[in-house]
């Protein structure tokens, strides 16, 4: 055993003197947020505000940032969950305690975010951006009504073999569940398999499967693509005909929030940041750079011309609410991951 | 001689066999073709990596501009010449330890083992790692960027073994055993005559881990912890909120880097033979 020892202290030495010395973290900030997210100027205002030395990394998924973050000691003091990661992360002792919900700009929280499945009463989290999932079309291909799911699973003609659905199961088994009324988190195995003929029978109209929603719109290589909102708006920015639907059936909603984790190392200077990006021309500036909504009253004066008058952030009156899915329990998942098997093969 | 000759012949016959030069073609193509679109677009003066509008240096200055990408550029390399550097000592002295002792019982289980970043799906190193770093963080203390450089080190010594042992057990011999005949000790051999020989196979491993390291997506995405984001991991992040040319751009200075290296070793490589 001591032989052991011997010979792995050279290594953690080694270790500690290429780490310099970060284990003392003043006046430091880690956050660890969706790549391309986050607002340098909100950076900079920060950094200049509380003389605080912030670093930003990126993360691909929810669940690369869960994998990391569970094993402990990633020394990262912020992260920007989605909605359903809020409540696992939770749930898994994750996250600190911060009440935002006591602290002073939290009165600019718009009071339909502060009572949240996710984080009921806001205990944990505040909003980061918000926004809904639906789909794009060209109106200047397909002139008809385009508010209604069916152009998905029964487009007409014009659209057929031009349509990109998102890679994502959840994205379209829900949409497929809306567009037979049927529930969300449906474990109703006779619905299901309605649904699965649904969708299989769609998949012969649909041209791809693929995330890269913007690239396949403005390259002409299909003219609808389900889409997220921020993204359908820089889609129309290149290609004016494109028009982001509302469909009567329903659509997803969906918000990434800021959190604290448990084990951060600068906790002071995290709920300090929490609080900061609840001033209104602070979010401002997040969603004047990420292209979604903020959640916070009183941000509007402070966004962009362009965003404020986008059909794609700004819902007409007459739009359904959007709907924020919960997670399923894993029967369901279950049954769902047997769906997509079948309709990827 | 006779061998040589041989294979000569049978290449050229290969040559001119029908079809060879349209399926040369046809592969060059499609292992070029992207990276042209790549280059091509990263001078279009538009947020679109697919429609052209007209040429501009708008996004290489967007990239140089971005702390982003410059620190995940910077951190890119640092990590890659640490893992370069003792990768390739490493790499040296295992190759020694297998060609130039006599063969020992477990030899085979030590080429598996210095082979084994090559065997073992990379995503179960990476969960591995992971794990295993969590545990020493939480019982040293101790955290920064060292977690990582560290484990490149280790993906890279089998890039860097390989050429470097292929280039010892083409080496003859007898040189070394005129160095040892003439009373060098093994040290002088190894620094006189061992090296200088050796050292193309080196630069060879050297290149192979340097490329490896800057490629890496899996380990680095998990291990990395704050401000270390490297240029592959920064790219992997954009996916999900859309590509931007400022990508092509840092990506086709990379492209140029890489062609200086490689045309730089190929003309070193040139004079020493």
């Amino acid at each position: 055993m001591t032989r052991k020892r011997h010979r792995l202290t050279p290594v953690v030495v080694a270790m500690g003197l290429l780490a310099g010395s970060p284990v003392l973290a003043e006046g430091k900030l880690n956050i660890y947020n969706w790549g391309n997210y986050t607002s340098p100027e909100l950076i900079e205002k920060f950094k200049a505000e509380y003389d605080v030395d912030v670093t930003l990394d990126g993360y691909d998924s929810n669940e690369t940032m869960l994998a990391k973050v569970k094993e402990g000691g990633t020394g990262y003091d912020i992260v920007v969950p989605g909605d359903y990661m809020i409540k696992v992360m939770i749930g898994e002792g994750l996250l600190a305690e911060i009440k935002p919900n006591e602290m002073e700009n939290f009165k600019n929280l718009d009071p339909k975010w502060v009572d949240v499945w996710w984080d009921p009463g806001r205990s944990y989290s505040v909003p980061w951006q918000w926004g809904t999932t639906s789909f794009t079309v060209d109106t200047a291909v397909y002139k008809g009504d385009i508010n209604t799911l069916a152009l998905l699973f029964e487009p007409p003609d014009e659209l057929k073999g031009r349509i990109n659905m998102l890679n994502d199961m959840n994205d379209v088994i829900n949409a497929g569940l809306r567009y037979l009324g049927y529930e969300r988190c449906n474990g109703n195995v006779e619905e299901l398999k309605q649904v699965t003929e649904l969708l299989l029978n769609a998949k012969q109209h649909w041209r791809t499967m693929d995330y890269s929603t913007i690239e396949k719109l403005t390259s002409g290589d299909v003219d609808l693509s389900q889409n997220w909102n921020g993204a359908a708006m820089r889609a129309r920015e290149q290609r004016p005909t494109l028009q982001y639907a509302y469909p009567k059936e329903g659509f997803t909603g969906w918000m990434d929030n800021v959190a604290v984790l448990s084990d951060a190392p600068n906790m002071e200077n995290a709920k300090l940041f929490v609080n900061f990006i609840m001033a209104p021309e602070n979010a401002a500036m997040i969603s004047n750079f990420a292209r979604y909504a903020n959640g916070i009253k009183g941000s509007e004066a402070f966004m962009d011309e362009a965003m404020l008058s986008a059909p794609e952030i700004v819902m007409p009156a007459d739009a359904p609410t959007p709907d924020f899915v919960q997670p399923c329990p894993q029967e369901t998942v279950d049954l769902y991951n047997k769906i997509w098997t079948r309709l990827k093969q | 001689m006779v061998d040589l000759s041989f294979r000569r012949r049978r290449m050229q016959d290969l040559r001119k066999q029908p079809g060879f030069d349209q399926i040369a073609i046809a592969c060059m193509f499609v292992l070029y073709a992207p990276i042209v679109v790549l280059v091509v677009f990263s001078f279009n003066d538009n947020r679109s990596v697919v429609r052209w509008t007209e040429f501009s240096f708008r996004w290489y200055a967007a990239a140089f501009g971005n702390d982003g990408i410059r620190n995940a550029t910077l951190v890119s390399f640092q990590v890659a010449a640490f893992a370069t550097f003792f990768s390739v000592i490493f790499a040296t002295m295992a190759a020694l330890a297998t060609t130039r002792t006599p063969a020992f019982r477990g030899q085979t289980a030590a080429y598996a083992i210095i082979n084994q970043p090559l065997m073992v799906p990379e995503i179960v190193t990476a969960v591995a790692t992971l794990s295993f770093f969590a545990i020493l963080k939480r019982l040293t203390g101790v955290t920064g960027i060292g977690y990582l450089m560290v484990a490149h080190t280790v993906f890279c010594i089998p890039f860097a073994y390989m050429p470097i042992r292929a280039r010892l057990e083409d080496m003859n011999l007898s040189l070394e055993q005129a160095a040892a005949d003439l009373y060098a000790t093994p040290l002088r051999v190894f620094w006189r005559v061992t090296l200088p020989l050796l050292l193309p196979g080196i630069f060879a491993g050297a290149m192979l881990a340097f490329v490896v390291s800057l490629d890496d997506v899996i380990i680095t995405l998990l291990v990395a912890g704050p401000g270390e984001t490297t240029l592959p991991i920064y790219i992997l992040g954009q996916i999900r909120r859309g590509i931007t040319p400022e990508i092509n751009a840092v990506s086709t200075l990379l492209l140029g880097l890489t062609l200086i290296f490689v045309t730089l070793f190929f003309f070193l490589g040139r004079k020493r033979t």
